[in-house]
């Protein structure tokens, strides 16, 4: 216990040591160096919510500053007050800002976001320059002078942007503990994914994106009063961007004060440049060594100095959890379900698809599929590969939109229904090949799906209390309980598939779409499997299965769907449709033969 | 009407010079997925070069171009191994923010060798037209746009009739695959992007006779190039000489007809609206995750 709190004492220490230094030193070259620093520590922890937990780059964060200042500069003018006082307003301004920049990911992510945000940075810039009525252009803003009495020196900035720095780094704590964190890294490890598990990605982005900006802007207009002249190419600048990136890749990206020790690390540098070469050599030089340094960073220090030290560390404690063998343990209850609490009673089909066609481009996928999914049914849907399952498994979840056709779920047609909206409806679905975040834990994983969309509910903590109870919960159901603090990426592959079956659970589904479940994992592991299913069918979940291992699908599912060249072949018992011609000729083969014994496992 | 259709002609003049210019950059995105941002601080790289070799010997610019796509081809071979690859094999979401310190550090290098001067070459022919009826036609531009236009050409037989060519035309649709088949995928990764960055040797010599130029101009283009590959639609080839006409017209146009000091938004405006309309670019109809090349 005393281990895991030296961090934070020696943390405290070093805050409280910060606070004092105007108190201790009238020295104003050294408050200056650190109301710089603390400046570029408020950026890089921004930029860290949205690069280094949204996982979307951003080479455009000077301009949260630029956009601060101007914003507190004029408005300070405009209404003769102290831009201290309007400073909130410059973080509005940012935040809406980012709001818009969010806007643009709704299309595009990846490189062509890095893309984004350099072009914004370089059009407010630009629009800056030019729109010389309102801001005076290139000729420069200048600002009011300080009010305060000399003899206070620049305490205020600093304290201000002080109070902001932790009030940045304390967001940045809480949104890593929350449920919206865990959907904001869920986003950045696999965004597709992430919204089927309910995460509604445009709403988690834009607050993340307005949280990344609007501490910067607020930090912004102190900034500006402090020195006192805005210039807009000093305001908009792509080499403090560079700086901005170069700290939180230093320091560790996805980390809480990663990006803040960064900050503290490279401001020194840049003084010591500034004051050991004089001239133009000296902008040169700070060039060379910055840029340098990224390349270096990439290179030999690809993940920061605290996720490698964090690393270190744990390595030194304890090896990794290993579990006890699955096939040993005794499946447990099923887990409670208020959703089938609600739907209990109801009868007829839970699912139906109908004339359903999708095709991609000359390719017919599906050709006006129909069939039922009975609620508390074991439905399997069978055929060769390029049938058209996942396709429809697609179609039900909402990853693709029907070309024609159909989808009703419990009563309601929900083919316009977004892919987090269905997730909150009912529908769970695993992959093929399982998905999962890598970078995160096995319980956050779990704990990252969401049965439902409310505010407050984001901030709600999800590495502990009610939220990673029930993914524990979950998780000791299908067996993985030794496991929750393992990451995802050391997983084998049947683990993983437990893991995803885990996660959907946690969206409390009504029906549980399975994409090849048994495929490519041991014996024992199916039969395991298999016993899960069922225990989770007799609490009354409906289950589609898509599976080429026929005694597995046999001994569990009526109905079973057939399907060929992306049409219904066959539909019925077991027994029939594995009699029915169509379904052997195209299928199973005609020396296919059923031992009865599994038929009569079944249920 | 003499003004607009002598609007055009300068826009597409110098789209053709954005055409070769970003060729590159799509050739190594297309193939490789990777965003080379320090392919504009090559750009002022060759321009340096050809600017300094033009004080020094007099020689013509654009022709010492072509002389300087070799040594930049050199310098993109390097810059493959030195760094790019290996970022590569750490973390390739990395290489972008690789590539951009590649660049800033390289605008520092140019700083401390050519110092901070605005530079540009004034060959003879520079500031100099030909009378077409009314119609002016700069020289300079002329040349550059035929050079650009001819080096695009022999890129192009380069990718789609020699063996070198269709290796990488493979690696570009199927990395696997061509391994599979035999062909050394890493060896004609280093080839695409020295390839890439051979493209700018000319490239840089039109910059340093139609632009001034100093260190830091790569950002600058880095928002054209950018702007022309996006339009395009990222790693298409038929694409760059669409959006490079695009761009080239669009500058002229807010030039002539609004105000100067606005044509330097026009890459940023076009990125931002492309980016939110249409972000597969104008003429690709999906964004394709796997190959890139026509």
């Amino acid at each position: 216990m005393s281990v895991a709190r030296l961090p934070r004492l020696l943390l405290a220490a070093g805050v409280l040591l910060v606070a004092l230094v105007p108190l201790l030193t009238p020295n104003t070259y050294i408050q200056n160096m650190l109301i710089l620093t603390f400046v570029l520590a408020i950026l890089a922890s921004g930029w860290n919510v949205m690069a280094g937990f949204t996982g979307y780059v951003s080479l455009g964060h000077a301009a949260f500053i630029g956009v601060g200042a101007y914003t507190g500069g004029i408005l300070a003018a405009h209404w003769e007050v102290s831009p201290l006082l309007v400073a909130p307003l410059g973080g509005v301004a940012a935040a809406l800002v980012a709001f818009v920049l969010g806007l643009v990911t709704r299309r595009t992510r990846g490189a062509a976001f890095v893309i984004v945000s350099f072009a914004m940075l370089e059009l407010l810039g630009l629009i800056t320059r030019n729109w010389t009525s309102l801001t005076n252009g290139s000729n420069g803003f200048l600002m009011p002078l300080p009010g305060w009495d000399l003899r206070f020196q620049n305490w205020p900035f600093y304290y201000a942007l002080l109070f902001l720095l932790l009030l940045s780094v304390a967001m940045t704590a809480g949104i890593r503990r929350s449920k919206l964190g865990l959907g904001l890294m869920a986003i950045r490890d696999d965004e597709v994914k992430a919204e089927g598990i309910g995460v509604v990605t445009s709403v988690y982005k834009s607050i993340a994106f307005m949280a990344s900006a609007v501490l910067i802007g607020v930090a912004g207009t102190v900034y500006g009063y402090y020195v006192s002249f805005l210039d807009t190419s000093a305001m908009f600048d792509i080499s403090l961007s560079m700086e901005v990136v170069l700290a939180a890749l230093i320091g560790g990206r996805g980390t809480v004060w990663g990006p803040v020790l960064g900050a503290f690390l490279l401001q020194p540098l840049t003084e010591v440049t500034n004051t050991t070469m004089g001239g133009a050599h000296a902008g040169a030089f700070r060039l060379v060594l910055f840029g340098g340094l990224i390349v270096v960073v990439t290179l030999l220090l690809p993940r920061g100095i605290l996720p490698e030290a964090q690393d270190f560390l744990r390595r030194r404690r304890k090896t990794s959890p290993t579990g006890t063998r699955l096939a040993d343990s005794a499946i447990p209850a099923a887990p409670s379900s208020p959703r089938l609490e609600a739907l209990a009673g109801r009868g007829g089909d839970l699912l139906r698809i109908g004339n359903v066609s999708r095709r991609f481009g000359g390719v017919t996928a599906l050709d006006e599929v129909s069939f039922g999914v009975p609620q508390g049914s074991i439905t399997a849907l069978i055929g060769p590969n390029g049938s058209g399952k996942t396709t429809l498994f697609n179609v039900v979840d909402g990853t693709y939109r029907a070309g024609a056709g159909g989808v009703e779920y419990g009563g309601r047609d929900i083919s316009k229904v977004g892919r987090a909206r269905r997730a909150f409806l009912g529908i769970g679905r695993t992959y093929q090949l399982p998905r999962l975040f890598d970078s995160l834990t096995v319980l956050e994983n779990v704990a990252a799906a969401t049965g439902e969309f409310r505010f407050s509910r984001l901030a709600r903590s999800a590495v502990s209390g009610a939220e990673a109870a029930r993914a524990a919960e979950l998780l000791e159901f299908v067996g993985m309980g030794e496991y929750v603090a393992a990451k995802a990426k050391d997983l084998s592959y049947g683990q993983r598939k437990l893991v995803e079956l885990a996660q959907i659970l946690m969206l409390d589904p009504a029906i549980i779409l399975l994409d090849e479940p048994a495929a490519g994992i041991n014996p024992t592991l199916v039969k395991r499997l298999a016993a899960l299913i069922r225990t989770l069918n007799n609490s009354g979940r409906t289950f589609v299965i898509v599976e080429h291992d026929m005694h597995f699908v046999m001994s569990l599912s009526d109905p079973v769907v057939a399907l060929a060249r992306g049409r219904v072949i066959a539909a019925g018992t077991p027994a029939e449709v594995c009699d029915d011609p169509a379904v052997l000729d195209a299928y199973l083969g005609d020396d296919f033969v059923l031992e009865a014994d599994t038929i009569g496992s079944a249920r | 009407m003499t003004f607009l259709l002598q609007t055009l002609i300068l826009g597409a003049l110098v789209g053709g010079v954005y055409a070769l210019m970003s060729s590159g950059f799509t050739l190594t995105f297309g193939v490789m997925r990777i965003i080379n941002l320090a392919h504009p601080a090559m750009l002022v790289l060759s321009a340096y070069l050809t600017w300094w070799l033009w004080r020094r010997t007099g020689v013509d610019p654009l022709l010492a171009g072509v002389g300087i796509c070799v040594i930049m081809y050199g310098v993109g071979w390097l810059l493959y191994r030195a760094v790019i690859s290996r970022v590569q094999r750490i973390d390739p979401e990395l290489t972008l923010v690789a590539s951009f310190g590649v660049a800033v550090a390289a605008g520092g290098i140019m700083a401390f060798i050519w110092g901070t001067e605005v530079r540009t070459a004034t060959p003879s022919y520079f500031n100099t037209s030909y009378e077409v009826g009314s119609l002016l036609i700069p020289r300079a531009q002329l040349f550059a746009c035929a050079g650009a236009l001819l080096l695009l050409g022999a890129l192009y037989a380069l990718l789609h009739g020699t063996f070198l060519g269709r290796g990488i035309r493979a690696c570009a649709t199927n990395r696997d695959g061509a391994a599979l088949v035999g062909i050394d995928v890493d060896r004609m990764m280093a080839q695409t992007f020295a390839i890439g960055a051979a493209t700018t040797g000319f490239g840089g010599a039109a910059l340093s006779v139609l632009y001034q130029f100093v260190p830091d101009s790569h950002f600058v283009w880095i928002g054209r190039v950018l702007c022309v590959v996006i339009l395009g639609g990222l790693g298409s080839f038929a694409g760059v000489g669409l959006g490079a006409l695009v761009l080239g017209i669009g500058e002229a146009l807010t030039a002539s007809y609004f105000d100067v000091r606005w044509a330097t938004a026009v890459p940023y405006v076009l990125i931002i609206a492309i980016l939110v309309i249409r972000p597969q670019g104008l003429i690709r109809r999906r964004l394709r995750t796997d190959g890139a090349l026509p």
